[in-house]
């Protein structure tokens, strides 16, 4: 298939109306016609219906519009990526991060698209995955790493790692003598339960394996570090935070805890330039373990 | 010295494909000869589109500063799923110091993500460039994508190749075995396209091809 065939479908699917969608794509309207027709072709089958005036999509139609409309993307934004980074225009990248997930995980991904982009603008934002799912339909952020459970349907997601729970400590706690820790072996200790904190402490819980003492604190996973280290008790969080001194991780293998973190962005949303290459970038590689 | 001959091998590999396979890549390949895949495929003298995708190391590279430096081959290939695609690779690898004598660079491209086109490098010792087309949206642009027919789809299903978390998507595009030799204006002087996803280019031709924009 052809990307102008594709163009033109697109452009058809958001007007529903021949004329309109030719005059958008600047051609003429048999063209714009034969050029849908080799795409039904090539599809097997019609995408639209042509009743009476009326355009509306074929179950195929629907069905084929989100790859079409994905690939073309992909398209696009290759080649004005290529033609901005001569323009030198300013590029921003609004990136949420969910509850205790690193902004180190992608920073190098960051620093390989700013190469490119002399310009660009990169804001993180922390936060709930039900606030940056908001702002993300809201346009206040372009994308956002979330845990991958439970997202909602609008987002398209792509899992980029997983995660493993592990316990922290202060260095001179007698746990901190041990190589790996169960959850009996926290059967004593105050666990240290936040919303914005990974959710691990609540999962091991609610596993009944053993009973614990438990201590709100609200924050994030930086804070509740801060108390770790003052003696309130032991936090339950992914391997990848990078630690303060005086305080010690070791691994929590039994229960074995595990989370998987997703790149997500709303479907069907148009990405600025640094955006859909950042997602290019991430999607691409492989993210090494922790 | 001619390089061993690709298609020597192909044969071979074609003679392993069981009865149920054979029949679903029949059916496939008469199916997209008759919608005519790959006759929108960049023809010569077509300008091959300034594009920047991300490199198996996780770069983004740009085909313009790739040209910057010289003639391009590009070729896409479907994923180190398929067999024919590796021994493509093989041959490509085989024939690179040939490809560099001429002054050229050889770009594989591949639809994989995750991680994939890094593991194919390594898998075949390649020391050429491998380009993540995520989307495909490069294989769009060069009109040599098309859509899986449903009854290979379904085989490829059964032996546990689904394509799309390689792909992260759920469209089942693939790239036609294509190659495009640019010169250094990114101008197609030779290409290669088949319908028939166990043929490959010979890396004789494409040297032959480099050698004759010497001219």
């Amino acid at each position: 298939m052809e990307l102008h065939q594709v163009r033109y479908f697109v452009a058809l699917c958001r007007t529903l109306n021949f004329t309109r969608a030719a005059a958008e794509c600047n051609v003429t309207q048999p063209a714009l016609t034969r050029a849908i027709q080799k795409l039904e072709e090539e599809l097997g089958g019609a995408l639209l219906y042509r009743d009476r005036g009326m355009t509306q999509l074929t179950p195929l139609g629907r069905a084929t519009l989100p790859h079409l409309s994905g690939m073309l993307a992909a398209a696009e934004t290759a080649r004005r990526v290529a033609d901005d980074t001569l323009g030198r225009q300013q590029m921003h990248l609004r990136v949420g991060l969910g509850p205790a997930i690193a902004a180190a995980r992608v920073a190098d991904v960051v620093g390989r698209l700013a190469r490119h982009c002399p310009t660009l603008d990169v804001h993180f934002e922390e936060g709930t995955t039900s606030l940056l799912v908001e702002a993300m339909l809201g346009d206040a952020l372009d994308c956002a790493l979330l845990p991958d459970a439970d997202l909602p349907e609008r987002l398209h997601r792509w899992r980029l790692f997983e995660e493993c729970c592990v316990v922290l400590l202060p260095a001179a706690h007698p746990l901190a003598e041990r190589d790996t820790l169960t959850a009996a072996d926290l059967k004593d200790e105050t666990l240290l339960v936040g919303q914005r904190c990974g959710g691990f402490a609540l999962r091991l819980i609610e596993a009944g394996d053993a009973s614990f003492t438990v201590r709100r604190c609200g924050g994030s996973w930086v804070q509740m570090l801060d108390l770790v280290a003052a003696g309130l008790g032991v936090a339950l969080l992914p391997d990848a935070l990078a630690i303060g001194p005086g305080l010690v991780s070791r691994p929590l293998v039994a229960p074995e805890l595990r989370r998987g973190v997703a790149l997500t962005v709303v479907a069907g949303r148009p990405q600025g330039m640094a955006v859909a290459q950042f997602v290019k970038l991430c999607r691409a590689r492989a993210f090494a373990p922790a | 010295m001619p390089l061993p001959k690709l298609a020597d091998k192909i044969a071979a590999q074609r003679a392993t494909m069981s009865d149920e396979l054979r029949l679903a890549y029949e059916q496939s390949v008469a199916e997209m000869l008759a919608i005519g895949a790959g006759t929108t495929a960049l023809a010569v003298g077509d300008r091959f589109p300034d594009i920047m995708l991300p490199n198996a190391e996780g770069d983004l590279i740009a085909i313009a500063d790739l040209l910057a430096l010289g003639p391009v081959v590009v070729t896409f290939f479907r994923g180190i799923w398929c067999p024919y695609c590796r021994l493509m690779l093989d041959a490509l690898v085989a024939a690179l110091p040939e490809i560099e004598a001429a002054g050229a660079r050889l770009v594989g491209v591949t639809p994989e993500t995750g991680g994939l086109a890094l593991t194919t490098k390594r898998n075949h010792g390649a020391s050429f460039e491998v380009l993540c087309d995520v989307d495909s949206g490069l294989g769009l642009d060069c009109g040599v994508v098309f859509r899986t027919p449903m009854a290979y789809r379904a085989l490829l299903l059964k032996h546990g190749r689904d394509l799309a978390p390689r792909h992260g998507n759920e469209s089942w595009f693939l790239p036609l075995p294509s190659v495009f030799v640019l010169d250094r204006a990114g101008i197609v002087r030779w290409r290669y396209f088949t319908t028939d996803f166990t043929e490959q280019a010979e890396p004789d031709d494409i040297l032959a091809a480099l050698r004759a924009l010497e001219r």
